[in-house]
C-alpha cells in the first residue's frame, strides 16, 4: 500500500515540473560588464559650470522677486473711485462757530470722563491685587505646600474662548438666513 | 570670654522668644475654600447721556468726512432723470420704465425687510418677575451666586464654601465645593489656581476645642452653562440667588464678611 502511495506522489510532482517546461537561474541572466566610457574632463567641467549657472540664475530671479510684496487688494483704492472723487464729495455748509464750540467742549468733557474712568479702573485693579496678595500671604502662613500649588500656572486657561457682551441678547433657536457666498480670494505664487 | 557668654545668652534668648511667638501663631485654624461664581454681562452697558452725545457727534463727523456711496449717486441720477421726464426732454420707454428699480425703491425694500426682524429685548421676563434664582436677568450686570448654607446652628446666604480635606489643594477643594453645593449641572471656569480673596472668622467660644476658627480662601470662577440644582440629593443647597453687586452687599448680614468680599468684587 505504501509503495503505491509513494508512486502516485512522485507522478504528481513530475507533472508539476513538466507544466513549467523550463526555468532559468540567476547565473544565466548575467551579462558581461560594459566598458566604462571615458569622458573628457573638460566636458565634465563644462557641464558642471552650466548647472551652476542655471542655479545661480534661479537664485537671482528669486531674490529679485523676494522684494516684491503680495498686493493687498483692500489697500489699493480702485481707479474709478479716484476718478470720480469730485463727484462723490459732499457739499455741506461750513460748521458755524457755535457748533464748533460745542463740539470742542464736548471733546474736553469726554477726555475728563475717560480719564476718571481710567483712574477708577486702576483703583479697582489695585484693590484686586491687594486682595489676592493678602490671600496668598495668608495661605503661605498656613502651609508652604498649598501656597506653591496656588501659584502654579493654570494651563487650562490657555485656550479659553470668551464672547464679549453684545448689544442685544441672542434669540433662542434663531436660525440665521443663509446669505450668498462668493469665493473671491486670489491665488498668488 | 565674657563677651562670648553674653552672645550665647542673647542667642538663646532670641530662640526662646521666637518659639514662643510660633507657639502663639500655631493656633489651629480650619481651611475653607469659597467660590465666587460670576455670570458675566450678556449685553453691553446702556450709554450714559455724555456717551450718547459723544457718539452722536462722532457719527456726524464720520458722515461729514465720508464720500458718497454708489447708492447715493444712483439716487441722484434717478432724481435728475425724473426731472427731465417731467420737463418732457426725455421720452419714457415704457418697457424700460416698468422694469427699472430706482434707488429709492431699493431703499424702501431694504427698510421693509429690516422691519421684519425683531431683536430680542434687553430686559427679560425674569427681570420683571424679579426672579433672583434665574441667570437670565440683569443682562447688563455681573451676577454673583449666593447659596444658603448652615454654619453652626443658623442658615446663612453666603458664597459657596467648604472645608479642605487632607491631600487636597485649595483649588481642588473649591472645585469640589461647587460640585457638592450646586450639583453637576453647573459648569464653571476657574480663573487660575490662586485665591483672589481672604476672610477669617472665629468660632463661638464654646466650640473652639479643635480649632479656633475658619480661614476662607476665595476663588473666582465664571459661569459657563447650567444653573444650580437646588434641593436635590447631591446638591443640598435649599436656596440660592444670583445678585448684582449692590444687592449682594445688602443681602450679606455680616458686615465683616461683606467687607472681605467687597475687596475682590469688580
Amino acid at each position: 500500500m505504501s509503495l503505491i502511495g509513494a508512486l502516485s506522489r512522485l507522478s504528481l510532482q513530475s507533472t508539476a515540473l513538466a507544466s513549467r517546461c523550463f526555468h532559468t537561474t540567476t547565473v544565466l541572466c548575467a551579462e558581461p560588464l560594459k566598458k566604462k566610457k571615458k569622458i573628457d574632463p573638460q566636458v565634465i567641467k563644462q557641464r558642471e559650470d552650466r548647472k551652476k549657472k542655471k542655479i545661480e540664475k534661479q537664485i537671482r530671479r528669486l531674490e529679485k522677486n523676494a522684494r516684491q510684496l503680495k498686493p493687498v487688494e483692500e489697500l489699493e483704492v480702485p481707479l474709478e473711485l479716484i476718478d470720480d472723487k469730485a463727484k462723490r464729495l459732499r457739499k455741506l455748509p461750513q460748521l458755524n462757530g457755535a457748533e464748533q464750540e460745542t463740539r470742542a467742549l464736548l471733546i474736553k468733557e469726554w477726555a475728563r470722563f475717560k480719564h476718571n474712568e481710567k483712574v477708577a479702573d486702576f483703583q479697582i485693579i489695585d484693590r484686586l491685587l491687594q486682595s489676592q496678595n493678602k490671600a496668598l500671604d495668608e495661605l503661605r502662613n498656613e502651609s508652604e505646600e498649598l501656597y506653591q500649588a496656588a501659584i502654579e500656572v493654570d494651563l487650562q486657561l490657555l485656550a479659553v474662548p470668551l464672547k464679549g457682551p453684545v448689544s442685544t441678547p441672542p434669540i433662542k433657536n434663531y436660525v440665521s438666513p443663509d446669505g450668498d457666498y462668493n469665493h473671491q480670494s486670489m491665488k498668488w505664487e | 570670654m565674657f563677651r562670648r557668654l553674653t552672645q550665647i545668652s542673647a542667642k538663646q534668648l532670641a530662640r526662646t522668644q521666637s518659639t514662643a511667638a510660633t507657639g502663639a501663631a500655631k493656633e489651629k485654624w480650619d481651611l475653607y475654600a469659597g467660590v465666587l461664581v460670576e455670570r458675566l454681562p450678556v449685553v453691553s452697558k446702556t450709554l450714559n447721556p455724555l456717551e450718547r452725545r459723544f457718539q452722536d457727534m462722532l457719527l456726524n463727523v464720520e458722515y461729514e468726512n465720508s464720500l458718497k456711496s454708489d447708492h447715493e449717486l444712483k439716487h441722484e441720477r434717478d432724481l435728475v432723470q425724473l426731472e427731465q421726464i417731467k420737463q418732457g426732454k426725455v421720452q419714457v420707454d415704457l418697457d424700460e420704465g416698468v422694469a427699472k428699480q430706482t434707488a429709492q425703491d431699493l431703499k424702501d425694500a431694504y427698510i421693509e425687510e429690516l422691519k421684519k426682524f425683531e431683536a430680542a429685548p434687553r430686559t427679560t421676563p425674569d427681570d420683571a418677575a424679579n426672579k433672583t434664582s434665574s441667570t437670565d436677568r440683569c443682562l447688563e450686570d455681573t451676577l454673583y451666586l449666593l447659596v444658603q448654607q448652615k454654619l453652626g446652628q443658623q442658615q446663612h446666604l453666603l458664597l459657596p464654601q467648604g472645608q479642605r480635606q487632607e491631600g487636597e489643594t485649595m483649588r481642588q477643594t473649591a472645585e469640589r465645593v461647587v460640585r457638592e453645593q450646586c450639583g453637576n449641572d453647573l459648569k464653571v471656569l476657574f480663573y487660575g489656581n490662586a485665591p483672589v480673596g481672604f476672610h477669617k472668622y472665629k468660632y463661638p467660644s464654646n466650640q473652639r476645642a479643635n480649632s479656633v476658627g475658619a480661614k476662607v480662601f476665595f476663588f473666582r470662577a465664571s459661569l459657563r452653562a447650567g444653573n444650580v440644582q437646588a434641593g436635590t440629593k447631591d446638591a443640598p443647597a435649599a436656596q440660592y440667588e444670583w445678585l448684582p453687586k449692590e444687592a449682594l452687599s445688602q443681602k450679606l448680614k455680616n458686615a465683616a464678611y461683606a467687607e472681605s468680599i467687597n475687596k475682590f468684587l469688580i
